[in-house]
């Protein structure tokens, strides 16, 4: 049973290992190398089904966007931030900890 | 007290005014059945103690004393917040959606937090983190997603009514699978003020019940606008129980979208059990045009591209810096983003992340954002245009009943499309509602859907209603 396979596929550029690698860097997640092969798999499932909107997005011309800023005057609110930095898995009166940046070299 | 179980809401609001009954004795008699039945059913993640439920409520108000489940992507303040993630395990919402303040000061009885698919991402139920909710109409089969706890506890009589989030057809394809009706309103109906976004301009909360009525008292309590949302539109309540009187508007025309319902793929009972229901509806006195919708066929490589986009932004947020999940090992921020991401989130999750950044990257945001952009574009006019020859359309909801656990495990593109039917409301920002029409021959739903133009909610509940009175559908239940 399989939806919908009525358009032809147009495959865009193969998914590889060093996309998957790029992408999770660019993603913040890591991944392991046991986990790389599903993911190209999935990627490109996903990403050769939904090639198909070059085919149809010919001369289409988006119009400026009528959305328009929503506003609100700046009035400052007071609240109490211990509520939300209560939330962190770590924390220092409203301070968030978090490890160093760099590594330490000790 | 058995016959409350499944009693509507309706129902329930002539027993409490009439004083048959309490609000205290409904949280009692519906908290004991998710103590007998949710062992098995797995609805929700949490059922909440009745004085505190009790507690919250402001006792008065069209929802007075009636229960219902929120999905776990909707902030209640105080409870715990998941959605179905480990890498919120702990979090507690440090506020109310704008959603939930409604109900609450229309006195409704926030029971609990309903199960999902993990973040939202699934129509199964199948990647929630936590536990594997089960359809009440067959226990060995989904209730579909990503609101499948929600649409379990109605379905099982747990709760006459439950709140989901709709982002691609999570609250209408659930609802077909469960017999249930289910809404996804007019973008910017209702507040987006309190959900953990998904897709941000796609997601809309939706309404899960077993009656038409149901469905429409509970819209009109938690839409209108919202200052708090930039999003809202600028509409006030209505009340979407007015207009439902077993009629349709003289003259409505109602377009069967044909290339869908007669696409590759579909169940023949599912296609028969709406061409029946089409019957029904030129009963009522609606006029029926067969049309085509050529734009569909791009809809779920669109809203992919989109949702998936989109979801990777919103995702990022979520890195062990300031609430849920850390990754405690990591020596250096870096490893500890990295590692928290990876651990907190489940397989589906981290792929539509990948995707999203992907389709967003230099090199490749043109062929596919871009051009997705576009398309969304293409497909609202399409759509505006053809309203003005219909009022109404008739699509599937899905293109089988609900499915086997496992079914798609190794075929995952055709889980993603069981959006196909669903996802052109939420691209184009328009409303649908998925109606009970029918079982297949081993008794699974069958519902479809009613689409109709921005701000079409009256009309939609009104021919729903109309059709649901001329059918027992509604009056079916699970045996539990």
């Amino acid at each position: 049973m399989e939806v919908g396979r009525s358009i032809g596929n147009n495959c865009m550029a193969t998914i590889t290992k060093e996309d998957i690698l790029k992408i999770s860097r660019m993603s913040h997640i890591k991944i392991h190398d046991d986990e790389i092969e599903s993911l190209i798999d999935r990627l490109g499932e996903v990403l050769n089904y939904a090639a198909r909107v070059q085919e149809i997005a010919v001369d289409v011309v988006l119009s400026p966007s009528k959305n328009i800023n929503v506003l609100r005057d700046d009035v400052a609110i007071k609240f109490d931030a211990q509520l939300i930095v209560a939330c962190a898995p770590e924390s220092e009166e409203h301070y968030f900890v978090v490890p160093a940046i760099l590594e330490s070299n000790k | 007290m058995n016959n409350l179980a499944f009693a509507t809401i309706k129902e329930l609001r002539t027993k409490l005014v009439n004083k048959e009954i309490s609000a205290q004795e409904l949280a009692a008699f519906f908290t004991k059945r998710f103590e007998q039945h949710d062992t098995k059913i797995q609805s929700a993640l949490e059922v909440f103690g009745a004085d505190s439920v009790l507690a919250s409520s402001e006792q008065q108000g069209v929802l007075q004393g009636i229960p219902g489940l929120i999905k776990d992507n909707i902030s209640q303040k105080g409870r715990a917040l998941t959605c179905s993630s480990n890498i919120l395990k702990g979090f507690k919402a440090t506020y109310d959606a704008t959603a939930i303040v409604r109900l609450k000061q229309e006195g409704a009885l926030l029971l609990g937090r309903a199960n999902m698919d993990e973040f939202a991402m699934g129509s199964s139920g199948e990647t929630s983190a936590y536990q594997t909710s089960k359809n009440p109409w067959d226990v060995t089969r989904v209730p579909g997603g990503s609101s499948s706890g929600s649409a379990a506890a109605v379905a099982a009589g747990l709760v006459p009514w439950a709140l989901g989030t709709d982002t691609g057809g999570s609250v209408r394809q659930p609802a077909a699978f469960c017999n249930l009706v289910g809404s996804k309103p007019t973008y910017g109906l209702v507040s987006r003020y309190g959900i953990v976004a998904y897709g941000s301009s796609l997601d809309q909360i939706g309404v899960m019940t077993r009656t038409v009525y149901d469905n429409a008292l509970v819209l009109s309590v938690i839409a209108g606008h919202d200052p708090r949302d930039s999003s809202s539109l600028a509409v006030q309540k209505k009340d979407y129980t007015q207009s439902l009187d077993g009629t349709i508007p003289a003259g409505l025309r109602i377009g069967v979208v044909d290339n869908a319902l007669y696409a590759d793929g579909m169940d023949p009972e599912v296609v028969s059990a709406i061409e029946q229901a089409i019957k029904v509806l030129e009963q009522l006195g609606a006029t029926i045009k067969r049309i085509k919708l050529p734009a569909l066929d791009y809809s779920a490589a669109t809203y992919f591209i989109i949702s998936r986009a989109e979801a990777a932004s919103n995702l990022a947020r979520f890195d062990g810096v300031r609430y849920g999940m850390r990754d405690k090992k990591s020596s250096s921020l870096s490893d500890m983003y990295f590692n928290t991401r990876h651990d907190g989130f489940g397989t589906e999750v981290k792929s539509r992340i990948l995707i999203g950044n992907y389709v967003l990257s230099a090199g490749y945001a043109d062929a596919y954002y871009e051009n997705a952009k576009k398309v969304r574009h293409m497909m609202t006019k399409n759509f505006l245009d053809m309203y003005k020859d219909v009022d109404l359309l008739v699509m599937p909801t899905a293109p089988c009943a609900a499915f086997k656990f496992g079914a798609f495990a190794q075929h995952k593109l055709q889980m993603d499309l069981q959006d196909y039917f669903t996802c052109a409301a939420n691209l184009t920002g328009m409303p649908a509602v998925a109606v009970p029409c029918g079982m297949t021959s081993t008794q699974l739903p069958v519902g479809f859907q009613l689409y109709g133009p921005h701000l079409s909610e009256e009309l939609i509940f009104k021919v729903a209603h109309a059709y649901e009175q001329k059918t027992a559908w509604h009056t079916m239940h699970a045996n539990v």
